[in-house]
């Protein structure tokens, strides 16, 4: 006779970097189901966005996240720019191609340390997160600082590199490089990293498919979702951009997915910087907005970016919806979490990369199983005749 | 007072007793956070102290200092029983370890069957403290403690016996004196005991890789969950201590223990015999990420247990001259 005991998980637990909250219901080290439960993050910001000007805006949304902020004022500035009818000029394009990449890089780093301290792995926690701090120098270099650049505008980038800027790049990342194979090479021989993350957290390339995976977790399990492939952006045709697919379907496959990813960063960089073309890096950008909508994707460090942007022929948005890769993957990730053991449950957890401070918007969650979706305009008119208000 | 009273008590409560193990344990605990963090490309303990010397005992008198809160649901009694037996039974079982001369300061023929014994109870102390807790962590930390004392105990307890066999002797400093008359350390003869007994040195000390039954990421602190203020410093001070003796075991059975050539004091030598083992032990705890629970177990019984078993084999011919027959 087995006894189910009730385990949560956050919202404040040493595993979770962020408020999140999982009940596991297990049996014994076994998790039998988990019940997640979001919110502890929610800071209004698509509301927020609908008081400030397109140009605040595109500094609102890169404090969505601290990791993936060029993520996120990238994807924005592009839809608002698509909205507004402007084009970044091509310098510009590629000098936010180079801090995209430089980005991910970062964020995969991080992550990398991460999930080497979940499992315990404190040795390479220290070591990856020193060679961020390359990375991270550069961006001081270039931007000014470490995180949260500032440097996308609506039309261009608000700085340009100089010569010499570009050149220090260069041999960093070149250097850097080196390091990154290493890693690469790390993961798959340490057996007690591999016997940590082999045959861990499994889901299959169906499963992507149904609970609509993105990023890495989708890429792991053979699944050739990459926006930059799907949909290019920025300059992504024109640089040389590999698409970088494993079918492990395990925790395995997601670290050696992220780690390779870093390696083709490292190269689009390095070919970017020898492409870089002169020119302006910013335009001037028209303030009002007509009575549009437009969507936008971008490819952050954990998958794909969605934007949803309004024009109501002010200077202010009308709506702004982010989407981001996180919560696409939490429903994989309840998935996942089913049937492994309690000492799996963190490097699972750590696998899709979750970015709580990302994922806290608007969630829907039915108790009854009934899927459906309002407009703007309904969702608006229901909550008024639920308050009571029409 | 009768003389050789009082030198007893001096010998057993300051040198070299219960004040001098305690500071050595404290020392050796610098030696592992700053060998840990040169290994990780870090400073380690810096400020407080020449080079961070003091740093542990800075943090033993912070804990000291600290609110200790014991649940309510708790089991009073244990709860307070357990720091006290996780500081008590190392001590008692370092009066064994012979420190500054071929003679331990307690030592007789059996101590090393005596140490293992109270070693499985500081085991099942842990157990009964995660009980006590009334956490559901706690739980989880104190089954995994048990669990791998079930895997290591057997490789580790044979590892010794083939330096007891060896030797000729259950006595901690029969080993040493052993070792000292033959001429020859037992890591020489026996290198796969010692190898075992350093694997299971550190699953009985929770070092990673085998340091899931308080794995931080997985179960917060496990078994030490609830512990706080002075329970967790006597708590951490008996780890330090069975660290010390560790080592110090590893260094008596398989290093030959204080002896050296004169005139250098035994205990120097001693000292860096445990500073080489400590450093071991540090290396590979830096050097591996965590192992699950029945990973580790599978690990143990497929492949340590096997290795003692062999050396156990090899010791046995030795003994009964049959390679010197062949």
């Amino acid at each position: 006779m087995s006894v189910l005991i009730d385990v949560p998980v956050g919202p404040q637990h040493p595993a979770l970097k962020e408020p999140l909250h999982f009940l596991f219901q297990v049996d014994g080290e076994y998790v039998v189901d988990v019940r997640p439960r979001l919110g502890y993050n929610h800071r209004g910001i698509e509301k927020l966005a609908e008081s400030k000007t397109y140009l605040q805006n595109a500094l609102l949304t890169a404090r969505i996240c601290g990791i993936c902020q060029y993520a996120h004022s990238t994807c924005y500035t592009q839809t608002a720019e698509k909205l507004l009818g402007v084009e970044a000029p091509p310098r510009a394009q590629y000098l936010r191609l180079v801090l995209a990449e430089l980005e991910r890089i970062h964020s995969h780093l991080l992550w990398l340390g991460v999930m080497a301290h979940e499992i315990g792995f404190d040795t390479m926690f220290m070591y990856c997160w020193r060679d961020r701090e390359t990375v991270l120098d550069l961006f001081e270099l270039t931007t000014g600082n470490r995180v949260q650049h500032a440097m996308n505008t609506i039309g261009g980038v608000r700085r340009d590199f100089t010569p010499s800027m570009v050149e220090t790049v260069k041999k960093a990342i070149t250097k850097l490089r080196k390091r990154l194979k290493y890693y690469e090479q790390l993961v798959q021989k340490e057996r007690t990293i591999r016997v940590r993350t082999e045959n861990i957290g499994f889901l299959s390339p169906r499963d992507v498919v149904d609970l609509c995976a993105v990023g890495p977790v989708a890429r792991a399990s053979g699944v050739k979702r990459d926006v930059r492939l799907d949909d290019p952006y920025l300059v992504y045709d024109e640089v040389d951009f590999h698409i970088v697919v494993d079918d492990g379907c395990d925790v395995l496959a997601r670290t050696l997915v992220r780690c390779r990813e870093m390696v083709e960063s490292a190269d689009m960089i390095l070919n970017a910087l020898e492409r870089l073309p002169d020119g302006p890096v910013r335009v001037k950008a028209p303030t009002r907005a007509g009575k549009e909508e437009v969507i936008g994707r971008a490819e952050a460090p954990r998958g794909e970016l969605f934007y949803y942007i309004r024009g109501n022929g002010t200077n202010k948005p009308e709506r702004l919806k982010v989407r981001t890769p996180t919560i696409a993957n939490i429903l994989s990730l309840c998935k996942m979490l089913k049937g492994c053991y309690i000492a799996d449950i963190p490097p699972i957890i750590a696998c899709i990369d979750p970015c709580i401070a990302c994922m806290e918007r608007l969630t829907f969650i039915d108790p009854k199983g009934r899927r459906w979706s309002l407009s703007h305009e309904e969702l608006r008119r229901y909550g008024l005749k639920w308050y009571g208000l029409k | 007072m009768v003389w050789p009273e009082v030198e007893w008590l001096i010998r057993v409560l300051i040198f070299p007793g219960f004040a001098t193990l305690i500071l050595l344990s404290l020392f050796y605990e610098w030696v592992d956070r700053k060998f840990v963090a040169k290994l990780q490309n870090r400073y380690g303990p810096l400020h407080v102290g020449p080079h961070g010397l003091l740093q542990p005992l800075a943090d033993l008198i912070k804990l000291l200092t600290k609110e200790d809160i014991t649940p309510q649901a708790a089991d009073k009694a244990i709860f307070a029983l357990t720091p006290i037996l996780l500081l008590a039974i190392p001590l008692a079982a370092l009066q064994y370890v012979p420190i500054t001369s071929l003679n331990s300061l307690a030592g007789f023929e059996g101590d090393l069957l005596l140490v293992f014994f109270l070693m499985m109870l500081f085991t099942i102390a842990i157990f009964l403290g995660s009980e006590a807790s009334a956490n559901r962590f706690s739980s989880v930390g104190g089954v995994r403690t048990a669990l791998q004392m079930l895997g290591y105990e057997v490789p580790m307890g044979l590892a010794a016996a083939g330096a007891a066999i060896a030797a000729d002797s259950l006595s901690i400093e029969g080993i040493v004196r052993w070792q000292v008359q033959s001429g020859l350390w037992l890591l020489v003869l026996q290198p796969l005991g010692f190898a075992v007994f350093l694997l299971c040195s550190l699953a009985e000390l929770e070092k990673v890789p085998f340091d899931m039954p308080v794995a931080e990421t997985e179960i917060v602190a496990g078994w030490e969950t609830e512990y706080s203020g002075r329970k967790l410093a006597l708590i951490r001070l008996g780890q330090d201590l069975a660290t010390l003796l560790y080592a110090g075991l590893m260094a008596s059975l398989y290093l030959g223990g204080p002896a050296g050539p004169a005139p250098i004091p035994p205990a120097i030598y001693f000292l860096a015999k445990l500073t080489v083992c400590v450093v071991l032990i540090s290396l590979l705890r830096a050097a591996f990420a965590r192992f699950r629970i029945d990973q580790a177990l599978r690990n143990f019984w497929l492949y340590l247990l096997p290795l003692a078993i062999a050396q156990l084999i090899v010791v046995q011919l030795l003994e009964g001259g049959v390679v010197a027959w062949l």
